[in-house]
């Protein structure tokens, strides 16, 4: 058998991951997984298969901030609370479209970044910039696209998952903005705990798609959805040009219009 | 045990309320470190049934002229079978000690403030309590779906049964009320 030659993930960024059963294969870099082109024809399966560990993640990540930080006022617990539940549904939700496209649980590797990257972050403010406002309004954004995408395909049921899935992701990262903008303006040593939790994610990322993982260009900013998530105008006018340039610089590189 | 003035009837929505937390947190902490997914799935469904229960029995809290969200610590007997529940690591374990041990008996608790408590004057309670219980009843159901989605999942350990029961039997005591304040001295 031959090991894949990649560098170890830094483990100052990185801490352990959640359990998994003896189902899953769990890879650490986004080039060990199956990454298929999209005319393939299980490209929906594994899409689907590794949505349903991505929500998996982000369900274990509110059910540890309810843990790590007991003295955080109520009313930001019963939003991680509600959060918690809504990605379990989602989890679900992906399960059953795995398993009634004929697929099941395990038939491909998952990675638990997310959850490995959130570990090393010691503030909740830190936590909910990285996850309900970053990786959950790219989800966001991919959602947004996804409707359209399965309604041009006429698959109005998946249309419909996806719909019930963007009220849920806007309401997740709505609480998070909200509470933040609260925080902001409680401490300003707030700003620092947030830009180092920023920092700390943007390097782990990097480290988890090196070599073409983060190749995607066919989505942009679904701006609507983020102005309803509370981002400010200003906040997605700077994520629109940071999308577009992202997106032409990968285009530049893959030669593709 | 009767529930018969607000002080009481404050110290007991607030014990419900400070066992619902532990609960909910309990859960959460379950999520990441039980590997099965339906399991998972379980425990996080109802992290936010448990968050609710708290929220309402903590608005009921200060309008029984106790704190919002006024959190009574159970009675350290209490606190045991709380602590025993949150230390179980095997995932079957942990399931039937939530659902057919604590949730249960939790329940047994609530029909007992029901009926120790005037019906008509704490009403709003009643009806807080009320939601809880048909909450209780769907958790248990959902239990028994899991149990079929997964039939593999039941305790192994010989001595599983024995700690059930002591885990599913708090003591009755539970409560650990106040002392009255002193009354005020007409001079």
């Amino acid at each position: 058998m031959t090991t894949p030659c990649h560098p170890a993930l830094d483990p100052a960024l990185f801490g352990e991951g959640p359990a998994r059963d003896e189902r899953f294969t769990v890879k650490e870099i986004w080039v060990d997984m199956v990454n298929l082109p999209e005319d393939d024809p299980e490209w929906k399966m594994e899409f689907f298969h590794r949505q349903m560990n991505e929500e998996c993640n982000v369900l274990e990540n509110a059910a540890s901030n309810i843990v790590d930080f007991p003295d955080a006022d109520w009313n930001i617990r019963y939003w991680l609370a509600r959060q918690a539940a809504d990605e379990a549904r989602h989890v679900d939700t992906y399960r059953e479209i795995v398993e009634q496209r004929g697929g099941h649980v395990g038939q491909y590797p998952v990675m638990n970044f997310q959850y490995r990257i959130l570990r090393r972050i010691d503030t909740l403010i830190g936590r909910l910039a990285v996850q309900n406002r970053t990786f959950e309004a790219d989800g966001l954004d991919a959602v947004t696209h996804a409707i359209d995408e399965a309604r041009r395909d006429g698959d109005e049921p998946l249309a419909e998952m996806y719909e019930t899935q963007q009220a849920d992701e806007v309401l997740h990262i709505r609480f998070a903005n909200d509470w933040i903008k609260e925080q902001l303006k409680v401490d300003p040593m707030n700003v620092l705990h947030m830009s180092r939790a920023l920092t700390h994610g943007a390097r782990a990322f990097e480290q988890v798609f090196a070599d073409g993982g983060t190749d995607v260009a066919k989505y942009g900013v679904a701006t609507d959805a983020r102005l309803e998530a509370g981002f400010s105008a200003g906040e997605v006018d700077v994520a629109v040009e940071q999308s577009d340039a992202r997106r032409a610089a990968v285009r530049e590189r893959l030669g593709v219009d | 045990m009767g529930y018969t003035t607000i002080r009481e009837r404050a110290d007991a929505v607030g014990t419900f309320r400070f066992i619902s937390v532990n609960l909910m947190e309990t859960l959460a902490r379950w999520v990441p470190t039980t590997p099965e997914l339906e399991a998972k799935i379980l425990f996080g469904r109802h992290i936010w049934d448990m968050a609710q229960e708290a929220d309402g029995l903590g608005q009921r809290t200060s309008e029984l002229r106790a704190p919002l969200h006024y959190n009574a610590r159970p009675t350290d007997g209490y606190m045991q079978t709380l602590d025993a529940l949150a230390a179980l690591t095997d995932t079957a374990e942990r399931a039937e000690a939530m659902y057919d041990g604590v949730l249960p008996d939790l329940e047994a608790r609530y029909r007992d403030y029901l009926a120790g408590t005037n019906q008509m004057q704490d009403e709003p309670t009643v009806r807080v309590i009320e939601r809880v219980l048909s909450d209780l009843a769907r958790m248990r159901e959902d239990y028994v779906r899991f149990q079929a989605q997964r039939p593999d999942l039941r305790p192994q350990a010989k001595d599983w049964k024995d700690r059930l029961a002591a885990i599913a039997n708090g003591p009755a005591d539970f409560v650990a009320f106040r002392t009255a304040p002193p009354q005020a001295l007409e001079v």
